[in-house]
């Protein structure tokens, strides 16, 4: 459906007839209907019509002529409009109606047509979106045939719970990558029960920080012996205070603690051989032997390098 | 075997490097996923007490809902508030969720009122009560009308519109014969009740 509209005033146009004359490129505004199908419409259902607007170079649409949504009937409402440039340089306007007529049997309705105002400077015309015509059924009989009651209506929407899958999906997704990564982490961290190796100094500092600091002389004898049982694993023999240098060269990264070692077997050797207990706390401080014991733990959970392991890679960190 | 510090500390130095790469990457997956896990759980604890509030409101004991309710609870309270023929009560949840974001929610309260307003106004028509009928009858057209703007493909609501239409008809302007002056012609603004079902003499 196309129609070519310019609406003036009579001397309007023979003043256009001279211009078209004078300047034969000059072209006339255009508007093109392309409608939906014009029938088989019942109650409540939309149709889009699209006008594709061809102007004169330099015109515009006067954007307060362009139609808002709204109800313009009592039995149509225009739902949406849009205005959009073309790649061929028209503007096509969509209108989209939604009709609430009940006929009684097939009839065709019209929806109106809709002047826009057309500026060119200060000329003003008028472009005409055509009317359009279509079909509309009844959605029902008109008399019940089936008998039954014809005021019968059609059920309610009953409210429905929340649905829960997707939340309990993504929930036990997030369960099991935390229990993955926390898993990982452990092993990564060789934390019990999964360290590679056995970390006795680790065992050693943690029963001592258990047990807080051991003021007295038994108590501090016990957290000597408990270390000394750490150098003796670490090592594979008994280590006595002679041993020491042998002892660092064996597992080099004890060289940074070989002080701490050190002042902790002058500290034993006083405790069991020497003067006894109570002037070896004096010599080395029980706060001080718990430190050790942790700074010990710590070096010990570094890499233990390939001359102690060299057949493990992975050594627990 | 003996190895001189600065030869074996360099690859072990390496690795540990490593490790502490991987321990840091891993921290951060479970820390992150038990975020997530946080907020899951908190998102069904609370649809999981919304839904005991919609069970309650279904099984038919009233329980107070506030307006800043989820829109399920809202159609919930409003559905039980509409079978009981409380209407006035019901409408401003209507229109609430009408209101708020939820397309399908609002929806579904819309057509449920127009049910209940057909529903009504049938009943007083039963009776041949038809001035009461008649704005029971308008309002529901209008929610009807207001579903169908949001989903026009929601056949049940074209189909109880279309009952309405037919219990009051409100055309005027479609039947009118347009030669005639608008001022000559009497206002043919009427109402009709085809086919009452039962209760008519």
């Amino acid at each position: 459906m196309r129609c070519s509209i310019i609406s003036r005033a009579a001397e309007a146009a023979a003043l256009a007839a001279l211009l078209a004359l004078a300047s034969p490129v000059a072209r006339a505004d255009s508007i093109a209907l392309k409608a939906p199908r014009a029938f088989g419409y019942v109650i409540g259902d939309t149709l889009t019509l699209e006008a594709v607007i061809t102007l004169d170079p330099g015109a515009q649409i006067d954007p307060a002529s362009l139609p808002q949504p709204r109800k313009v009937s009592s039995w149509l409402n225009l739902v949406a409009t849009e205005l959009t440039p073309d790649a061929a340089g028209h503007l096509r306007l969509s209108l989209t109606y939604q009709t609430f007529f009940s006929p009684l049997e097939p009839r065709t309705l019209e929806i109106p047509a809709w002047p826009l105002t057309i500026r060119q400077g200060d000329a003003r015309r008028t472009l005409t979106v055509p009317a359009f015509a279509f079909v509309t059924t009844p959605l029902r009989e008109l008399v019940a045939s089936q008998g039954g009651n014809p005021m019968a209506l059609q059920p309610d929407i009953a409210p429905r719970p929340f649905p829960l899958g997707g939340e309990w999906r993504r929930a036990g997704l997030a369960a099991a990558m935390a229990g993955f990564g926390a898993f990982g982490f452990a092993l990564a961290s060789g934390w019990r029960p999964f360290a590679r190796h056995p970390r006795p100094f680790a065992a050693a500092a943690r029963a001592l920080r258990r047990q807080g600091d051991p003021g007295t002389p038994e108590a501090y004898r016990a957290a000597l012996l408990s270390l000394h049982r750490g150098f003796d694993a670490t090592s594979g023999r008994r280590l006595l205070a002679e041993d020491i240098g042998a002892f660092v060269r064996q597992s080099p990264r004890f060289a940074e603690r070989e002080s701490d070692i050190a002042r902790l077997f002058a500290a034993s050797r006083t405790a069991f051989f020497g003067a006894g207990a109570e002037l070896a706390m004096v010599q080395l401080p029980p706060a001080e032997v718990v430190a050790i014991a942790a700074r010990l733990a710590r070096t010990e959970a570094r890499d233990r390098g390939p001359a102690a392991a060299p057949a493990l890679e992975e050594a627990a960190s | 075997m003996t190895l001189p510090p600065s030869v074996s500390l360099d690859p072990a130095r390496r690795r540990w490097l490593g490790r502490r790469i991987l321990r840091l990457a891993l921290a951060l997956v479970t820390l992150g996923a038990l975020a997530a896990l946080m907020v899951e759980s908190l998102r069904i604890g609370a649809h999981m007490r919304d839904n005991a509030t919609i069970a309650a409101l279904a099984g038919g004991r009233d329980a107070p809902v506030t307006a800043d309710a989820p829109a399920r609870v809202l159609l919930a309270r409003a559905h039980f508030l509409m079978v009981r023929d409380r209407l006035d009560e019901a409408q401003p949840l209507v229109d609430l969720l009408a209101r708020k974001g939820d397309a399908d929610i609002a929806v579904a309260g819309l057509y449920d009122m127009g049910n209940a307003r057909l529903a009504r106004a049938i009943d007083h028509l039963e009776r041949s009560q038809i001035d009461p009928a008649v704005p029971e009858v308008r309002l529901a057209k209008a929610a009807y009308r207001a579903a169908l703007t949001r989903e026009p493909g929601f056949w049940n609501a074209k189909y109880n519109l279309d009952v309405a239409q037919r219990l009051v008809r409100d055309f005027p302007e479609i039947d009118r014969d347009p030669k005639d002056d608008p001022k000559q012609a009497p206002k043919r603004v009427w109402t009709d009740l085809p086919g009452l079902p039962k209760g008519l003499p």
